[in-house]
Parts: structure tokens; C-alpha cells; sequence
């Protein structure tokens, strides 16, 4: 493998009541895709941060080519060839994908900037990772999986011989993340390292030369790329077996609660929606990003009214209207995006999981405290959530206890219908198993359970039968002993309807 | 554009024939709306239009005057709120059309005359009346809206070099943060509200509480008299701290006849509209023997006590057709 | 407690140093002053802190105590009306108002700045033409309906309660009680904080809206009567120029966030008595002169936001 590019040596980085990283040693090496795991707090983003100069590291050394360097902002970082893609992508829509590229480094002079100079390094970035559109397109109208691709000719711009990739598919699609891991492929072949952070074993394993696993803030070990397989990472990652992760037990379905009629979301008005659930069945919904998936459940929650159609739950029906009718009805929603959705992140965890309880509890207008208290000590301890105490604000909550609270916030109304919207999106895999069996367990006590998911083993795990949605309509419905990712795909990808047609 | 096109018109009639003539003010004041009924009632009596504009300040007042040009009207007059600064700008109005200056001058300017007081003078008749209300002397607050506009300060002037006895001149000025002491008076303070009532009675209420023994309060601008005297008397103050006013507001008014103000100064704002359309016409007739030698068509303000309030108010009334 | 502390402090430290350095400044006659004053622009600043909390913000203000202040003594003295009936109308305008501005603002989508900055010109220009640009009073008459602004429960000889503290105390246990003890004021601070979470709770996030906006209105209505009764002068061009700004100041020093979902009534109370006792100190201390009041008032603003916006990062990090 010869001399690594990128050397880590004894990295220590403190934050007040925590240490992050203790000793961490790492090695890259040119042209190697190394994928980094862990669970979520294992300090893989903290480490990440100070490789591209976003912090310092209180001791240790950082080495590029054997050279030991000192990085004081992103800029150092970018010099020495390391260049980071946050998860969440740092572009600016309003600007054209060559104004992105060569944002807060136009070539020029004395504030006139050479357009010349920006279109051609433009081409060839663009070119590099194989992304065919015009440096003048406005950034706004590429998909995710294309503004990705953009960061990616960003820092290839930066002449960068590490690029280190947060959580790159989180919001991609199937398609954009095969695209994508198609460049990170031609990337090495062209010399470049990469640095893949990710949650989503399958990936990690379809993709990696080498796999590093952190736990606590230490380095946990090193899996060769033969040694990769699921359960080894999983157990590295936990530090202990887990036998069984996604656990189904069969139990008897009940009568349909749930029954979904000629349903027509704002955003696919031509289409309409059938289906239904039955009590104590968790379906999953499976498509791919813009398939119409969370539109559908903001329908059928009210969350956008719906333009037409019958939602009937337990036998009351109509056309959803706002999301105080339809927790009213007993259903409740998960939304995707848990910060900007589903939490109040400045509240205190009490407050958020008694939120939309409050009025039923409470005494006239007036709110009745010890009610609140029970029913946050109930909730606390039934889905385990792990807080200092009720009175902590949301936000310093792990994302997995985020999660938890969300859904606390309507078992408390005890529904009918649970609606969720990508549950275990960018929690760590402790929490996502804890989510699992919460799933699992609401299930068997007679609750629908209705899922939209984009990883594929998620819906296969956890799914009694699974919706498959393309372009707004439901292409296809899937038994549990009929999955197969070849299957759910050619549905999600509208296979079954060219046939049709 | 419409400035050119004007001044190819020369003074020309507007298509109704009528000739037409603005009064421009500083400000927004019952004050003013009797400037506005003399002009008014000159301008029914001539048979011309005449219209008033009160603009809320100086750079108003110059968009006021300047979409009367684009309008076209035959001559304007108005009271200056800035007449250094403003000079240049005023030249600019009097090349395209008739400028005179009321209530205030604007001397050193192109305008053809001014027609009101010395507000320096009507002061000094104010400092008379301080000097009548507390003969044996004493300490003495100022009340003023602002003291930006060029009469507020002479006004200012005029009761402080009165009070000091100092000789007369126009154009001193004591820096409003300093009390001036003089052998008998001392005028502690101006204080300016910026046209907030309510903190304009603030003013007077915070002055009580730090001059215990401040003989006698002035207001120097129409509404500072009333909010003197509300603040008195919330504070059981009255008849213990003298008053002077200025200008005519009906309850300043009031209160000379009940003997709470000792008295107030006034101009002729009526006078002004009424003369200063006249003099308007007279001049765009080209009868150009309206103008006086100095340039000044001046009505000297009056002293009004308890004596001579009900004759000043009754015309006041019978001018405003109440 | 702790979100007030800071501004607590702020009072305190004005305070004794107004008491060291000014004259007479404990003497029953001024601290008598201090309490109408802060009652009088306190009922505008809590009115405002409710918008805030949602996250909104309202300009209008200065232009409803203009509405108010000039109406009311318009329809008693010009028409002849009662006061009681006059009051009524007031109340029922500003009830409309606050309507109005909720309306345009959750369901039309119109931003809140926008709405009450056409607001902010559309009701003084509408008073301007309302009371044809004179000025309004009671002249000497209605002193017993004025006592409500003038009139104080006397305590000591010189000292004593006025009303319009009283009132303020009123509504501000009112509010204090609604915004933390009611669904509503929870409902309020979760809005503030996330709309589309709120919204997704359940919550009727376009109701909560319109109600602060009435809240503020009527508030200002009550105060802009309260500023007529206590004065008795209004002149409709400048009556309540800037009141919004110093309410929303008043707020903001009372630990309101203009981002929303923050803000206790106990702050904003006593952000309005800082600036009332700046604007007293500046009178009363010799060295300080009566053009610097904008510029203290700012600056004290200004190391107050900032001070708080440290400690919250500092408290930030720590967790």
C-alpha cells in the first residue's frame, strides 16, 4: 500500500464533561475508499472536523505526507488537499452550479471575477464526476443526488486528495446513490481517497476497501475489505452481538383500520390512492426520493390538505383536512424531518412529549401540571428515553431520544394509526434497534403501523407487506415472502407499469 | 421636465384662469391652521386658488415644495425651517417661481420678502412676561419641541438674553446643555421632546422632581404650555410654579383667564396667511410696491395677559368664523 | 428567574445610580412617575412581547395609540359620544384591528413587517384625516373619566400608586397567567419556536396567531387611551411616533427573542421601567445631557442583547 497520504497520530480532543476522541490513530492511503463507522456520538464527525480544520485537536498530531501539519481554519485544511461534504449540503441554491464551485474563491481580480477562468475549471470538475449539466444552471433546479455531485466538483476543484463524505446518501435516492458510488469509484481510480461516513451497512460493505470502526471515542478496530461482512461491523460498532436486529414475531392481524380511498395529495393531483391497513400490521412504503411518499402521509394526516378522497379510520371517514381532525380520528404522524417537524428543539422534553395531549388534559384552559408529570414519567420510562431530567431543552437530546420523544408525544394519545416517515433516519443503530421493537411492539398491541422508508433493509426487516410508490401512485404491493430488493426496485423504478403499458 | 415647462409659462394663469398660490408651513399645529384660514380667506376674497401644505420636516418640506413646481403654481410662500441650509434650495424655487418667506426668513436668499416677526424678538417679549410673573427672580426651565428649526432657537434666545438682561442680539447662542445664570434669573434648562407629547409632560415632570425651586416654567411651542400645566397640576403645582406660553392654543388660553399661566406671547398667524397671499397676487400683478425698503412686512407679536385674553380670543374666534 | 436576571440587574445598577447621582430621585413625587410612566408604555410592550413570542412582529402600535388617543377624545368632545360608548367603539376597533393583522398574515401569508408597516401609516394617516390634523383633548372637562390616567392610590403624602400602574399590574398577572399557566400560552411559546411542528401537533397555529395580534392591538388601544386620559393633548400627525419601537425595545430588553418563542412578562415589565429610568436619569443627572438620550438608550440596549446572547452561548457549550 506504501506511505499513507493522511496520518492520524494520537488525536485527543476534549469538550466540556466529555471526551470525544482519546488517542485516535488513523492512516489513509492514496487512492483507497475508507469507510468510517459507528455509532452516532462514537466522535467519527468530531475526528472528520478536525481533518478539515473546522476544530483544533487538543493533542496529537495530524501528518500529510509524512509531514506534520497544523490547521487553523478550512482553508489550511483545503491546501493541504483535505476537503469535507457535510451531510447537510452547504450550497447555495440561489447561485449557479458554477457560482457553487467557486464560491468564496473567485478567480479574478480586485473584485471582478474571470468568468473565463470559472466555465472552464467548471467543465472539468463537472466532467470529473460525470455530472452533464451546464456550469449556468441554477443550482435550485438539480435534484439532491445532483447537488451532491456538485460538492463533490467543489472540492475536486480544491485539487483535493481526501475528500471526506458525511452521511453522502442520507437523502438520495437508490439511483443517485448507485450514481454516486459509481464517482467515488472513478475518484479512486483517478487517485483520490475518500473518507465515507456512513450509517447504512449495506453500503459500507458494497463500497469499501478498508472499514474502521470507532466506539467511545476510540478506534474499535479495522476490517480488510474480505473480512466485511454485516454482523462483524454491527458487532464492532456495539461492542456486543446482536443475533437478531430486526425482530418480527407473527401475531394475528386484526380488522382494517385504516382504509385509504381515492386519495390525492396537492402534489400528485392526477393520481389517486388506495389502500389499507389492519390492526396490528406495520407496512412499509418503499420508492424512491420524490416517489410521492412522505406527500402521501402529509395527506392522509392533513398535514397538507388532501384535494380529495376518503381517509377512514375505525370507520370514520373524510377527507383529511388538518392534523388537529385527524389526531382527533387517532392518527398520528412521525415526520420525516424530526428537527423541523417534529420537535420543538427549544422546549423542554416534557413540553414536546405533552404537546398534543395538553388539551385533553387539561382543566378548561388551564393546564393541569401533575397530569403533564405522569404522563412524561410514563412515557420517559416506557420508551426508555435517556435525559437528564424532563426539563432539558430537546435539542441536547441524542437524535435517537429526539426520535423518542416525537413518538411520545402521540402515543400519549394512544392512536390508532401510527404514520412514519423515515424513523431511524441519522440515528445511531443502538437507537434505530430500540425504534424497531418500539415498532414491533405497538404493532402487536393492535396498532397499525404505516412506514415510509428509504433503506432497503429497513422496509425488508421490518415490513409485513410493503407499498411501492413511483411518481406519485402506487405501483405495486408486496407480501412479505415476496421481497426481494430486485422486486421492490423494478417497482419503485416503475417497471411493472412500462410493462402495463 | 416640468420644470422647464414652466418656466416657459412664465406666470401663466392655470386653464381655469384662476391664478394659484401655496402657503407651505414647517409643521403640522393648530398654529398653522390659522395661517391656513388667513390664507384661505385671501385667497376667496382675490378669487385665486390657494393651497396649504404642511409638511412633517425639512425634507419633506422640500419634496412639498418641489412637486408645487412640477404642479405649477404662481408663487409660493413659506416659512423656512432651516434658512442657512435651505438658502441654496430656495434659490432654485424663486428662479422658477414667486417665493416670499413667512413665519420665518430665510434672508440671504432670492426670496422677495418676508412677512411675519422676529421670532427674537417674541422671545424677548416672553422673557418680559417671566421677568413680570416672578418680579423678584429665580430659576427658570425652557420647554421646546426642537430646537433644529431657526425660530425655535431665536425664540429660545430671545427669552434668555431678556432674562439676563444681556444687550439685544439675534444672533447669539447659548448651547442648549448649560444653564445660563444671570444676576436674578438663572435659566436652568431647554428641553426638547421632539413632538412627543407625552414626553414633552415627561420633560416638565422630571424638571419639578430635580429643580424643586424652579420659579417659573416656559413653553416655547404651542402644545409645551398645556403639557406644562397638566403636569403641574397632577402635581398640585399650580399658581406655585409660574407659567409663560407662546402661541394661542385654546388651553393655554384658558388657563391666562383662570390665572394659571401668567401670560402668553402670540404672533398673527392669521395675518401671515391672509398678507402673504396678498402680497402674493400684488406681485404677480407685477405691482411690485408690496415691498417694503428692508424687505420685511413685519406684525409684531403681542404680550397677552388676563387683562386683554377674552378680546384676543373672541377675534381669534371671529377670525376662524367659529 | 434566570432568564430575567440579567435585566434585573440592568434595573437595579440604573436605579442607584440615577438615586447617587440624580436629585431628588427617591422622592415620592418622581418614583410616583416612574410607575405611571412604566405603567403607560408597559401595557404597549406586553402587548407587543405576545406578538414576538409567536415569532412576529408588530409596527402599528404607535399608530393605534394614535388612533386611540385622538379618537376617543374626537367622538367625546367633536360628536358628543360618552365616554363609556367611546371606549366601546375604541376597543371594538382595535379588536377589528388585531383581526385584520392576524388575517392578512396567516391566511394570505403576508409578512408580518409588511402588514403592519402599511399598518403603521394606514391608521395615522387615517386619524390625520379622522380629526383633520388638530389637536385633541378633553380640554377641562371629563376629569372624572381622566382619573383613570391621572388619578393614583395615595400611599403617603407625596407618594402614591396611579392607575395606570395598577392597570398595567392587572393585565400583566393576566398575561403572566395565560402565557404560563394556560394550553394557549404553551401553544404559544411552541408555535413561536417551530409553526410546522406546533401545526403538526395538532395545534391551530393560525388561531394562536390571530389571537396574539388581537392581544397586541387591544393593548395598545387601552394604552394609547391610558397616554390621551394622562396627557389630554394628542396631535394626530406625531401622537405615539416610535411607541412600537420602544415597546418592541421594552421587550426585547425583557429577554424576548425576536426570533420568537421567548419572552416573560416579569422581563418585559421591567425592560419598560429601564427605559423609563434612562429616560428620568438622563433628565435628572446634571452631566448627562437631553441629546444623548437616543444614543444611551441604544447603547444600553445594545450591551444588554449583547450580554444575554454571550451568556446563552456560554450556556450552550457547557451542555
Amino acid at each position: 500500500m506504501g506511505e499513507p497520504f493522511l496520518e492520524v497520530q494520537k488525536i485527543t480532543k476534549r469538550f466540556p464533561g466529555v471526551v470525544a476522541l482519546s488517542g485516535v490513530d488513523l492512516q489513509v492511503y492514496p487512492a483507497e475508499i475508507l469507510a468510517l463507522i459507528g455509532e452516532n456520538g462514537a466522535g467519527k464527525s468530531t475526528l472528520m472536523k478536525i481533518l478539515a480544520g473546522v476544530q483544533p485537536a487538543d493533542e496529537g498530531e495530524l501528518l500529510v505526507e509524512g509531514k506534520v501539519v497544523r490547521f487553523s481554519g478550512v482553508q489550511d485544511a483545503q491546501k493541504s488537499g483535505i476537503a469535507l461534504i457535510h451531510q447537510e449540503l452547504n450550497l447555495a441554491e440561489n447561485l449557479t452550479v458554477a457560482g457553487n464551485i467557486f464560491l468564496g474563491r473567485e478567480p479574478g481580480k480586485f473584485g471582478w471575477i474571470d468568468q473565463a477562468v470559472i466555465q472552464r475549471e467548471s467543465k472539468r470538475v463537472l466532467e470529473m464526476v460525470g455530472l452533464e449539466v451546464s456550469p449556468e444552471t441554477l443550482l435550485s433546479e438539480l435534484t439532491l443526488g445532483k447537488q451532491q455531485l456538485v460538492e463533490i466538483a467543489k472540492a475536486l476543484s480544491t485539487d483535493a486528495k481526501v475528500i471526506i463524505m458525511d452521511e453522502p446518501t442520507s437523502s438520495l435516492s437508490l439511483r443517485e446513490s448507485e450514481r454516486l458510488f459509481e464517482v467515488i469509484h472513478d475518484l479512486r481510480e483517478k487517485g483520490v481517497s475518500v473518507i465515507y461516513i456512513s450509517h447504512r451497512l449495506g453500503e459500507v460493505k458494497k463500497l469499501a476497501d478498508r472499514v474502521v470502526v470507532f466506539r467511545d471515542g476510540e478506534n474499535a478496530g479495522m476490517l480488510e475489505r474480505n473480512e466485511v461482512d454485516h454482523d462483524s461491523m454491527v458487532r464492532m460498532m456495539v461492542g456486543r452481538d446482536i443475533s437478531q436486529f430486526y425482530q418480527r414475531t407473527k401475531h394475528d392481524l386484526g380488522e382494517v383500520i385504516l382504509s385509504v380511498r381515492g386519495l390525492r395529495s396537492v402534489e400528485h393531483r392526477g393520481h389517486e390512492l388506495d389502500f389499507e391497513v389492519r390492526a396490528g400490521e406495520v407496512v412499509g412504503v418503499a420508492g424512491l426520493i420524490g416517489a410521492g411518499r412522505s406527500e402521501m402521509l402529509a395527506a392522509l394526516f392533513g398535514a397538507r390538505p388532501a384535494l380529495g378522497g376518503h381517509v377512514s379510520v375505525a370507520g370514520q371517514s373524510g377527507l383529511p383536512q388538518s392534523p388537529r381532525e385527524s389526531l382527533g380520528r387517532g392518527l398520528a404522524l412521525v415526520p420525516e424531518d424530526r428537527k423541523g417537524q417534529g420537535l420543538i428543539l427549544d422546549m423542554a422534553v416534557k413540553e414536546n412529549m405533552s404537546l398534543a395531549s395538553l388539551r385533553r388534559d387539561s382543566k378548561g384552559p388551564f393546564l393541569n401540571t401533575s397530569k403533564e408529570e405522569e404522563l412524561v414519567a410514563e412515557m420517559t420510562s416506557a420508551l426508555s428515553v435517556k435525559t437528564p431530567g424532563s426539563w432539558q431543552l430537546a435539542r441536547f437530546l441524542s437524535g435517537g431520544n429526539q426520535q423518542k420523544i416525537v413518538l411520545a408525544k402521540w402515543l400519549a394519545l394512544k392512536p390508532k394509526v401510527l404514520l412514519l416517515d423515515e424513523p431511524t433516519r441519522g440515528i445511531d443503530i443502538g437507537a434505530k434497534e430500540e425504534i424497531y421493537l418500539l415498532m414491533e411492539k405497538f404493532a402487536r398491541e393492535g396498532m397499525a403501523v404505516l412506514f415510509v422508508s428509504s433503506e432497503m433493509e429497513e422496509i425488508m426487516g421490518m415490513a409485513d407487506r410493503t407499498l411501492v410508490m413511483h411518481e406519485g401512485r402506487i405501483t405495486g404491493e408486496l407480501a412479505r415472502e415476496d421481497f426481494s430488493e430486485e422486486a421492490i426496485m423494478e417497482l419503485a423504478t416503475g417497471g411493472n407499469i412500462n410493462k402495463e403499458e | 421636465m416640468a420644470l422647464g415647462a414652466f418656466a416657459f409659462s412664465g406666470c401663466g394663469e392655470k386653464e381655469d384662469g384662476k391664478a394659484s398660490y401655496a402657503l407651505v408651513t414647517t409643521g403640522v399645529d393648530p398654529f398653522w391652521d390659522i395661517c391656513k384660514k388667513g390664507g384661505e380667506d385671501a385667497g376667496v376674497e382675490l378669487g385665486v386658488d390657494v393651497e396649504v401644505l404642511m409638511p412633517s420636516n425639512g425634507d419633506d418640506q422640500k419634496s412639498k415644495l418641489e412637486d408645487l413646481l412640477a404642479k405649477g403654481v404662481d408663487g409660493i410662500a413659506v416659512a423656512a425651517i432651516d434658512p442657512i441650509n435651505q438658502a441654496g434650495f430656495f434659490d432654485e424655487v424663486a428662479k422658477n417661481a414667486m417665493l416670499i418667506t413667512m413665519d420665518t426668513d430665510a434672508p440671504k436668499t432670492k426670496r422677495q420678502v418676508f412677512v411675519g416677526m422676529d421670532n427674537y424678538d417674541a422671545g424677548w417679549m416672553g422673557g418680559e412676561l417671566v421677568k413680570e410673573a416672578i418680579p423678584d427672580g429665580g430659576e427658570v426651565v425652557l420647554f421646546i419641541g426642537r430646537l433644529e428649526q431657526d425660530n425655535a432657537k431665536r425664540r429660545r434666545q430671545g427669552v434668555i438674553d431678556c432674562l439676563l438682561g444681556r444687550e439685544k442680539d439675534a444672533n447669539r447662542y447659548d448651547a442648549p446643555g448649560q444653564s445660563q445664570i444671570g444676576a436674578k434669573y438663572t435659566v436652568l434648562a431647554t428641553l426638547t421632546d421632539q413632538f412627543d407629547r407625552p414626553k414633552a409632560k415627561e420633560n416638565v415632570e422630571d424638571m419639578l422632581t430635580k429643580h424643586e425651586n424652579v420659579a417659573a416654567m416656559v413653553g416655547l411651542f404651542a402644545y409645551n404650555p398645556p403639557a406644562i400645566l397638566e403636569a403641574l397640576k397632577q402635581a398640585g403645582k399650580i399658581g406655585q410654579v409660574k407659567v409663560v406660553g407662546f402661541d394661542e392654543n385654546p388651553v393655554t388660553l384658558q388657563a391666562i383667564k383662570d390665572g394659571s399661566v401668567h401670560g402668553t406671547v402670540v404672533q398673527d398667524p392669521y395675518e401671515y396667511g391672509y398678507r402673504s397671499i396678498k402680497v402674493l397676487h400684488a406681485l404677480a400683478k407685477g405691482d411690485k410696491s408690496v415691498i417694503p425698503e428692508n424687505k420685511k412686512i413685519e406684525f409684531p407679536a403681542r404680550q397677552i395677559r388676563k387683562d386683554d385674553v377674552d378680546a384676543f380670543w373672541s377675534d381669534l374666534n371671529s377670525k376662524l368664523g367659529k | 428567574m434566570k432568564k430575567i436576571k440579567g435585566i434585573l440587574i440592568t434595573m437595579i445598577v440604573i436605579y442607584v445610580a440615577t438615586a447617587i447621582l440624580g436629585e431628588n430621585f427617591l422622592g415620592g413625587y418622581n418614583q410616583g412617575k416612574l410607575l405611571e410612566r412604566t405603567g403607560l408604555y408597559g401595557l404597549l410592550a406586553i402587548g407587543v412581547a405576545f406578538v414576538i413570542i409567536t415569532g412576529g412582529i408588530d409596527l402599528s402600535i404607535g399608530s393605534v395609540v394614535c388612533l386611540v388617543g385622538c379618537g376617543v377624545p374626537w367622538l367625546v368632545m367633536r360628536q358628543g359620544w360618552s365616554p363609556g360608548s367611546a371606549v366601546a367603539v375604541a376597543m371594538v376597533v382595535a379588536l377589528c384591528v388585531g383581526l385584520w393583522h392576524g388575517f392578512l398574515i396567516t391566511k394570505l401569508k403576508l409578512q408580518p413587517f409588511v402588514v403592519t408597516l402599511c399598518s403603521l401609516l394606514i391608521y395615522r394617516g387615517a386619524t390625520r384625516g379622522l380629526a383633520e390634523d388638530q389637536s385633541q383633548g378633553f380640554g377641562g372637562e371629563h376629569e372624572a373619566f381622566r382619573q383613570w390616567g391621572t388619578e393614583a392610590i395615595e400611599v403617603t403624602h407625596k407618594f402614591g400608586i396611579p392607575y395606570p400602574f395598577v392597570i398595567l399590574i392587572v393585565v400583566a398577572i393576566i398575561a403572566w397567567i395565560f402565557l404560563n399557566k394556560t394550553i394557549w400560552g404553551r401553544y404559544l411559546f411552541a408555535l413561536g419556536n417551530n409553526e410546522e411542528a406546533a401545526r403538526l401537533s395538532g395545534i391551530n397555529t393560525d388561531r394562536m396567531v390571530i389571537l396574539s395580534y388581537v392581544i397586541c392591538s387591544m393593548l395598545a388601544a387601552l394604552g394609547g387611551l391610558l397616554f390621551i386620559l394622562n396627557g389630554n393633548s394628542a396631535q394626530p400627525s406625531d401622537f405615539g411616533n416610535f411607541y412600537e419601537l420602544y415597546a418592541i425595545a421594552a421587550a426585547v430588553l425583557g429577554g424576548c427573542s425576536l426570533r420568537g418563542g421567548e419572552g416573560t412578562i416579569v422581563g418585559v415589565v421591567i425592560g419598560t421601567a429601564v427605559m423609563q429610568l434612562l429616560k428620568n436619569m438622563i433628565n435628572l443627572v446634571d452631566w448627562l445631557k437631553s441629546h444623548m438620550e437616543f444614543l444611551i438608550v441604544g447603547i444600553v440596549l445594545l450591551v444588554a442583547v449583547i450580554a444575554d446572547e454571550i451568556i446563552k452561548q456560554r450556556v450552550r457549550k457547557l451542555k
